[in-house]
């Protein structure tokens, strides 16, 4: 990622593109501008020169290219602000794009529910860290919220729970219900360790794609997608979000579903390699997961043998 | 402020004592309660909160923050207490417009064409107005699921319940044992000082 100013940032765009690297997401406020990048790591040296040369510094984050979500019982007062704020930040400042989302009857013990169109916008993103309270009982009554999740979950409760961990990939005791930042150095530790797990977690879903790679790498398509105009004139921020397996993309899939469906890529057709479906937490997003090789190579054998 | 725990979750208890405390911090009324007890009963699930107030919350008015030194046509008021100088400063404004209500210093403020009687009565803090921050500080802190609610208000002491669903004999009766107790201690404090 590079931090810095925008100030002859042309010239990093440059060197992105001339390395054959990709810009996966940038953000500018004022005269400040972060690039969230993907460059071969042999070239890293070229785009660490220039940034020098232009005022800012390159640091690894490696989180960047994926989409979580930080998901809390409720959005009120009581469940929303502060350790899901905090906890998001983080994500962000290692290059995740973080989305905080509150349920919405998630609070209570005996009354909490989650609804099927809630579960199917949680599984669209990466992996999901989910916030429960300080009360070891209702942590414990609040399990079946969890269980039908299909990403990887991530608690971060208070007290430590017994009988979740089936459900989750790592849980983070400690952290419970606060009514202030988290600012103090134990505390800052903690979020630290949220970043370490799910950095973890990230890194084993990445690993396990790794054993059956996807058809094409989704900074790939991101490139063929982004000259198409109502992407490049989208206004909305990250017009293209990277995930480990596909991309969100920010405009309507009902309306552009002509061009979605019939991309050429690799002599393919997108919808061929791809599954392509409207996002569930609104419809002006198109969700595209990217098959893998074998999935293709088996879709191929079976039209053969037809 | 000190805040006793009961219940069964240490952790619980521990993490609600530092809410509740920072929770009435936020609203700036820590100075104003002697001693609380929160009862937390995750299991069940029963929650009550009990406040002793160093002080019956009454209406406060100009004269309980204020001194008055009539001159003339004229009226000079040294404020005494300074956790009410914004509130005095504010009805002053109102009350006789910002031209005539001059602050010479900090604390010593001169109000042309005023009466000292017209001034001395004028509430800048009511006793309710302190009940329902209170309240409000309450139900912040109680858990947001447990919506079903009793206050219990007596003099100093103020106490609030919640269950989930259904509000209990036992429920009820726990939570007016706490408040009764509460009063008890109260008292018991009163004869001390």
């Amino acid at each position: 990622m590079y931090d810095g100013g925008v100030y002859r940032s042309a010239e990093l765009y440059e060197a992105i593109e001339d390395v054959g690297g990709t810009v996966l997401h940038f953000n500018r406020s004022a005269q400040m501008l972060t690039v969230t990048m993907s460059v071969p790591e042999e070239d890293r040296g070229v785009i660490e020169k220039i940034s020098k040369e232009i005022g800012g510094e390159i640091r690894s984050v490696p989180l960047a290219g994926t989409e979580i979500a930080v998901v809390g019982c409720t959005l009120g007062r009581h469940h929303m602000p502060h350790p899901i704020c905090d906890i998001a930040e983080v994500l962000r400042e290692s290059g995740s794009i973080s989305v905080v989302m509150g349920i919405a009857r998630g609070r209570g013990k005996n009354t909490s529910q989650i609804s099927k169109k809630e579960l199917e916008i949680i599984n669209e993103y990466d992996a999901v860290i989910f916030m429960l309270g300080n009360f070891k009982s209702c942590v414990e009554t609040k399990r079946f919220l969890l269980e039908d999740i299909t990403v990887p979950v991530v608690l971060v409760c208070g007290p430590q729970p017994d009988g979740m961990d089936d459900i989750c990939e790592a849980i983070v005791p400690g952290v419970g219900r606060k009514a202030e930042r988290m600012r103090l150095p134990d505390e800052r530790e903690k979020l630290r360790e949220i970043s370490s797990v799910i950095i973890d977690v990230i890194h084993n879903k990445k690993r396990m794609l790794e054993e059956d790679p996807l058809f094409i790498h989704p900074a790939e398509l991101k490139i063929l997608l982004e000259n198409y105009e109502p992407i490049d004139m989208c206004l909305r921020p990250a017009p293209i979000v990277l995930h480990l397996d596909g991309l969100r993309v920010k405009i309507p899939y009902k309306e552009h579903k002509e061009y979605f469906d019939n991309l050429d890529v690799y002599g393919r057709k997108l919808s061929e390699i791809a599954e392509i479906t409207e996002s569930k937490m609104a419809d002006n997003s198109t969700l595209i997961r990217i098959k893998t090789k074998s999935q293709v190579e088996d879709m191929d054998s079976r039209a053969g043998s037809e | 402020m000190q805040v006793d725990v009961v219940g069964p979750d240490e952790y619980g208890n521990a993490a609600y004592a530092k809410l509740f405390e920072n929770i009435v911090g936020d609203i700036g009324k820590t100075f104003m309660i002697k001693r609380s007890k929160l009862v937390l009963m995750p299991e069940l699930p029963f929650f009550g909160f009990s406040v002793i107030l160093r002080n019956a919350p009454g209406n406060k008015t100009v004269s309980d923050a204020a001194s008055f030194r009539p001159e003339g046509s004229d009226l000079y008021i040294t404020i005494s207490n300074e956790r009410y100088a914004p509130e005095i400063l504010s009805i002053l404004w109102k009350q006789y417009g910002r031209n005539n209500v001059i602050q010479q210093t900090r604390f010593d403020i001169l109000i042309h064409d005023a009466k000292e009687e017209d001034v001395r009565d004028v509430i800048i803090a009511s006793g309710e107005e302190v009940v329902k921050e209170m309240l409000g500080a309450f139900w912040r802190a109680l858990p947001e699921g447990i919506r079903v609610r009793e206050t219990f208000v007596d003099g100093k002491v103020i106490t609030v319940m919640a269950v989930e669903e259904i509000m209990t004999p036992g429920a009820f009766e726990m939570a007016k044992e706490l408040h009764n107790e509460m009063i008890k201690l109260g008292e018991e404090s009163e004869i001390f000082v």
